[in-house]
């Protein structure tokens, strides 16, 4: 891709204004300084022994499908003007029930369902918690979802004992490093839920309600718009697929840490879904944008990792990434660029006054 | 009388994406005078008046301010060349008090920062120009009614010493006292030689305050007049550009309906809330338009919201269909076949960010659940359906709602509420700050939607648009019903006007009222 | 400079009324078992089996039986915020004495500075203080890590007789405990010319980020990996994970190292998955009540107490210790 494609057609004019393009872009730099380091970067093989897919791609897709299930959640959530603070915490408790179920259960087939079934529905229980404090108590959602962010870890310390939990379970481990026709399933399952959530609120009218609430409360409620439940709605799903991410994570190690699974996540989630393109004011929201926003997230990782910077110049180098990122997300900054681009070229349409008037 | 204009703007164009706003516009203003800048709703009202004061930066023609040719980039520039605004809504910050909004940035300093006290001091003597002395500038801002704000808005122009000051629509939430007191300012602010450049749509008021006016149609200017020397008519049909033959053919179009009286479709038995409404009677029948007649305050909003559940009764009872029914939110109401236009379009109506289209179908989905979308074609159905009955324009659907003029947004929000099939439509103010034209769609709208069945609430300031439209009015006051009135020859807004102001007040009316009447005195 | 101006300062001036305070805890410390000392511990809270075995341990020796009030304080989410917090309301309520697991070394100068004012003793258990002013408190009880890092590097210095490509797993960047564990590894390690450092990074002391990061680390080099130092037992666990992940047998293509000895790393080190494991003795309850019962006589302890630790260098070793293993 070059950048000095301006003048082309406007589908690539279209893709550029996508709320996520940049974020695109940065994948790709990022891939491409990888490669300048180890020329095979980017090379994906077979592995003749076990039939998968091997490659640092195929580790980047493992490493987003955690992030990309949060970022999916709290993307809702965040859309309907609110916050989910506690979804690194809902995780460690999805991982803690799952891994003392399995410790307990054993290594069947049914007892990973079982773990699974439970992580999903206490994470959905949780989710609730979030939605009563949110839509019934009228707190705001910062302060309801920090409190089971708090709590959240102490829930999962209780569950395992304070105990790092392992267990064995062949089918739960599966989940999260096992292959299917090659790919990760943990990929597979993530990319199918993002869609299947994608689909869910746009080919039925969740999508249009939950923005309608996000952009203007009081005109959503004189339309007849139930808030109370969409609240419901989108907390129950952040909750359930924090729990899901939960499980990924957990599954991956077959140990829960208490104290370090998810930890921190939701800052991840929240910059996933800033970088796809959702404000945080509330309103219109891109799913496949916070799922780009966390595959960036992993591919950064993953970078700082690949090219052995070293540790404590780490979360400087993510930070210079993300603010670069975040200013050319800037409408003000992308407006002074097209003013310089289109002055000497001189007749172009997408002057700065568009942007205000738009 | 200077005969210099202060502002001069020549040729002046701005494009939209697919829309030319203002094509080669000229407009004068004079120092020491009032002048009207006339048009219906899209005219270009708002868009002159954005590039007056930098928030469009325009695509040709020049803007002369006080013998210098400008380029006003943003809003700082326009405060610097002397130009200050007061927005139709009110742009300052509510939660600061009153004398921090009106010296904002232009604090008294002393040497250990800004002295407060004096500042407030200044506020007040600032405030004293607008004949709010008696305030105190430490309440905050939003303890003061929309009215009061106004002034506030205005005060504040006056510290910034401007000698250009421009009202957008200053009076459309305002009732006749406060309109006096607004005048008042105005003209006093005038005599010190500041120009001022007024945006109203009632034409009695720009005949009662303007000087010179200028009429602009479709972006294109019409012509520049002073005010004593343009009849009333004339200048309608200079905004309108068609036969104003629309508004009369509506006289009396009540008397050609037939109205069930059977079993009502709406009744309601002594219903209130306290604070906002005493114990009322309502009856709402099917093909007929009621409208209710009252000033800001008089409860007449307050018992719409009641009725679709926006707020909670606190006691009465509800029939529907002579069927006792529990009314309890917007959303029960809209299944119950009520739908409610509110007065305040932007905050309650409109959702400024999504399409026409979402908007348009937004109650409909609604009343639907998310779980079972409207299917794309109905949609698309729907949203045709309405954009042309309602003759929408720009007639382009996927354009967010914001960018459209206020008169095409209030009929996005009548086919909203259409589309949910109503058999109760409570229009709320519904022709407030919109221009002729649309006002004269949407009283058409209105009319076939009585003759279809529709039991029609309409709720107006504009005493005249009550009287014409409706078989029966109620007038409220003091957040009760004074009369009930079967509309014939003898019923006029002077006889409405006399039944309001007969009725001798036993106690002081609300907090709106009493802050409106303060700023008079 | 002992006193240092401060305190002789905000002595004269609290006057009597902190004299009388001191006093009356020294007072009551020396009372011995009829009245029990209170003792404030702010603890890092669950973090891991390390943490949890040696916060167990203390919470078990200072009983009431033995005559101790522990009023123990665990940070909320590691955050040294609410730690600081703890902190100043144990001054407040005027505890004897106060343990303190810091879990950042930085930032506690005022803290500290309060609680000497105040006259209550502070004990640093384990993580240490930056900089490291031994003013500010009695003693610090801790297994050296500078040692049990040292003990790796020479057991991977005899293992390699020919040297090896080796990776580091540490803590969180800036964390005491990893700077020390980093120091006395490469003061051993810097030396061996055979030796090629591949680097590090931190996951966290997280099972699945070691997983992950070493993943990554195992494909930037092409699998040309022979030595991992995990500094702590989970991440090396992770570690192993990866390796087998990427067709490898850890303990033979890859031996990995950890510092803890957590039964779940001397089990692994029964499997083979790991290769050596370096305990760091977290069960010192018995040095810690000797160490305030000295500090409530007031007694000048020595500022540092090293705690004596083991390694396990061979699966025969880990299955030995097995049985006693308590956390």
């Amino acid at each position: 891709m070059s950048t000095h494609s301006t003048h082309r057609p406007s589908a690539l004019r279209e893709l550029i204004r996508r709320p996520y393009f940049w974020g695109v872009i940065a994948i790709a730099l990022l891939l491409l300084i990888n490669s300048i380091k180890d020329p095979g970067y980017l090379a994906v093989s077979y592995n003749s022994a076990s039939g998968n897919l091997v490659g640092n791609l195929i580790d980047i897709l493992r490493a987003a499908a955690p992030i990309a299930m949060i970022s999916v959640g709290m993307c809702l959530v965040i859309a309907t003007a609110g916050i989910d603070l506690s979804v690194g915490s809902v995780m460690a408790v999805a991982g803690a029930v799952a891994m003392e179920f399995l410790a307990s259960a054993g290594g069947s087939p049914t007892a990973a369902l079982g773990a699974l079934g439970l992580a999903l529905l206490l994470g959905a229980a949780l989710g609730a918690v979030n939605a009563v404090l949110v839509s019934v108590v009228g707190l705001q959602p910062f302060i309801s979802t920090l409190v089971l962010m708090l709590a959240g870890r102490g829930l999962a310390k209780v569950i395992t004992g304070g105990q790092n939990t392992a267990a064995s379970n062949d089918t739960f481990r599966w989940l999260a490093n096992g292959y299917v026709f090659g790919i990760p399933v943990v990929f597979l399952l993530a990319v199918a839920i993002v869609i299947l959530v994608g689909l869910l609120v746009r080919r039925s009218a969740l999508g249009l309600m939950i923005e309608a609430i996000g952009m203007d409360p009081r005109a959503a409620r004189l339309a007849g718009v139930n808030r109370r439940g969409l609240l419901f709605a989108v907390y129950i799903a952040s909750g359930t697929l924090a729990a899901v991410a939960g499980v990924f994570a957990s599954a991956s190690v077959m140990t829960v840490d208490v104290s370090n699974t998810g930890y921190q996540l939701e800052m991840d989630a929240i910059l996933a879904v800033v970088i796809g393109g959702t404000s945080l004011a509330g309103g219109k929201f891109n799913i496949t944008g916070a799922a780009i926003g966390a595959l960036l997230i992993a591919t950064l990782d993953k970078t700082v990792v690949f090219l052995g910077i070293s540790s404590s110049a780490t979360p400087a180098f993510k930070a210079i990434v993300i603010i670069a990122l975040c200013l050319l997300q800037s409408e003000r900054i992308r407006a002074m660029f097209r003013a310089r681009r289109s002055r000497p070229s001189d007749i172009s349409s997408d002057t700065p006054k568009e942007a205000v008037a738009a | 009388m200077p005969t210099s204009p202060i502002v001069e703007m020549k040729d002046i164009s701005i494009s939209f994406p697919g829309v030319k706003a203002l094509d080669r516009v000229n407009f004068r203003l004079f120092p020491g005078e009032v002048h009207a800048l006339m048009g219906e709703n899209g005219a270009g009202k708002s868009t002159l008046i954005k590039a007056l004061t930098g928030v469009y930066t325009i695509d040709e023609g020049t803007v002369i301010v006080s013998g210098r040719s400008r380029r006003l980039g943003g809003t700082a520039d326009a405060q610097a060349a002397g130009i200050s605004t007061v927005y139709q809504e009110v742009n300052l910050c509510t939660n600061l008090s009153i004398g921090e909004n009106v010296m904002l940035g232009y604090e008294v300093r002393g040497p250990f920062g800004i002295n407060w006290a004096a500042t407030h001091r200044r506020a007040s003597q600032m405030l004293q120009k607008v004949g709010l002395g008696a305030l105190n500038p430490r309440l905050p801002l939003s303890s003061l009614s929309i009215a009061l704000q106004q002034l506030v808005a205005i005060s504040r122009a006056t510290v910034t010493d401007s000698k250009v000051l421009i009202l957008d629509e200053p009076t459309s939430s305002l009732d006749a006292n406060e309109v006096e007191d607004l005048f008042r300012v105005i003209r006093a602010l005038r005599d010190e030689g500041v120009a001022i450049l007024f945006v109203s749509h009632f034409l009695d008021q720009i005949y009662e305050i303007s000087d010179r006016l200028t009429v602009l149609r479709n972006g294109v200017f019409q012509g520049e007049f002073m005010t004593t020397e343009i009849e009333q008519s004339e200048l309608i049909s200079t905004m309108v550009g068609k036969e104003v033959g629309a508004l009369d053919s509506l006289e009396r179009a009540s008397a050609r309906r037939d109205v069930d009286r059977g079993t009502p479709v709406y009744e309601a038995r002594g219903i209130s809330r306290k604070g906002s409404l005493e114990p009322t009677d309502a009856t709402f029948h099917a093909g007929e338009v009621l409208g209710i007649a009252g000033l800001l305050g008089s409860g007449r909003t307050e018992l719409a919201r009641l009725v679709y559940g926006a707020d909670k009764l606190e006691s009465g009872t509800v029939r529907l269909r002579g069927a006792e029914a529990n009314i309890s939110s917007p959303s029960q109401a809209l299944e119950a076949r009520i739908a409610y236009a509110s007065e305040n379009r932007r905050d309650e109506g409109i959702i400024r960010d999504l399409s026409v289209r979402e908007n348009l179908i937004l109650a409909v989905q609604a009343e639907r659940g998310w779980a079972r979308p409207l299917p794309a074609q109905e949609k698309t159905a729907l949203v045709e359906k309405y954009m042309t009955a309602l003759n929408v324009r720009p007639a382009d659907p996927d354009r967010p709602i914001r960018n459209l003029s206020g008169g095409n947004q209030q009929k996005v929000l009548l086919g909203r509420w259409l589309a949910t099939q109503p058999e109760v439509l409570i229009l709320d103010e519904p022709t407030r700050g919109i221009d002729v034209g649309a006002k004269t769609e949407i009283m058409e709208q209105v009319i076939a939607l009585a003759e279809d069945g529709v039991a029609i609430v309409f709720i107006s300031s504009e005493l005249d648009e009550v009287v014409r439209l409706s078989d029966r009015i109620m007038v409220m006051k003091d957040r009760r019903k004074l009369a009930e009135l079967v509309v014939d020859e003898t019923v006029t807004s002077d006889s409405i006007i006399t039944t309001i102001a007969d009725e001798s007040a036993p106690e002081q009316p609300g907090s709106t009222q009493t802050a409106g009447t303060g700023a008079g005195s | 400079m002992r006193p240092n101006r401060r305190t002789v300062l905000g002595l004269s001036a609290a006057g009597l009324v902190a004299t009388a305070l001191a006093a009356c805890s020294s007072g009551s410390a020396s009372g011995g078992a009829d009245d029990p000392v209170t003792i404030g511990f702010v603890a890092v809270g669950p973090e891991g089996a390390w943490r949890q075995a040696n916060e167990q341990n203390i919470q078990d020796t200072f009983t009431e039986d033995a005559g101790f009030s522990l009023k123990f304080a665990p940070a909320t989410n590691l955050d040294q915020k609410s730690q600081i917090d703890a902190f100043a309301s144990f001054v407040d309520e005027g505890v004897d004495l106060i343990l303190l697991s810091a879990t950042e070394g930085s930032g506690w100068e005022e803290s500290l500075n309060r609680a000497q004012e105040a006259e209550i003793p502070v004990l640093l258990i384990d993580r240490g203080i930056e900089p490291d002013d031994q003013d500010l408190y009695v003693t610090r009880l801790a297994p050296n890590n500078v040692a049990v890092s040292s003990s790796v590097a020479e057991w991977a210095i005899s293992t390699f007789p020919d040297g090896a490509n080796y990776f580091v797993l540490e803590g969180p960047a800036g964390v005491s405990v990893v700077n020390e564990r980093n120091e006395g590894w490469n003061e051993l390690m810097a030396d061996q010319s055979d030796f090629t450092d591949l680097g590090s990074q931190s996951a966290n002391w997280s099972t699945e980020e070691a997983k992950s990061v070493f993943e990554t680390v195992l494909k930037s080099n092409n699998n040309d990996v022979q030595l991992v130092f995990a500094q702590n037992d989970e991440m090396g666990l992770g570690a192993a994970q990866a390796v087998e992940e990427a067709g490898l047998t850890p303990g033979e293509d890859v031996k990995i190292a950890t510092i803890d000895g957590t039964e779940a790393a001397l089990n692994a080190l029964v499997d083979g998955t790991l290769s050596f494991v370096a305990e760091y003795n977290p069960l010192f309850g018995e040095q810690a009540l000797e160490a305030v019962n000295a500090a409530l006589e007031g007694e000048t302890l020595d500022p540092y107490i090293e705690i004596e630790s083991t390694t396990f260098d061979s699966p025969e070793s880990a299955e030995e210790a097995l049985p006693d293993r308590k956390y």
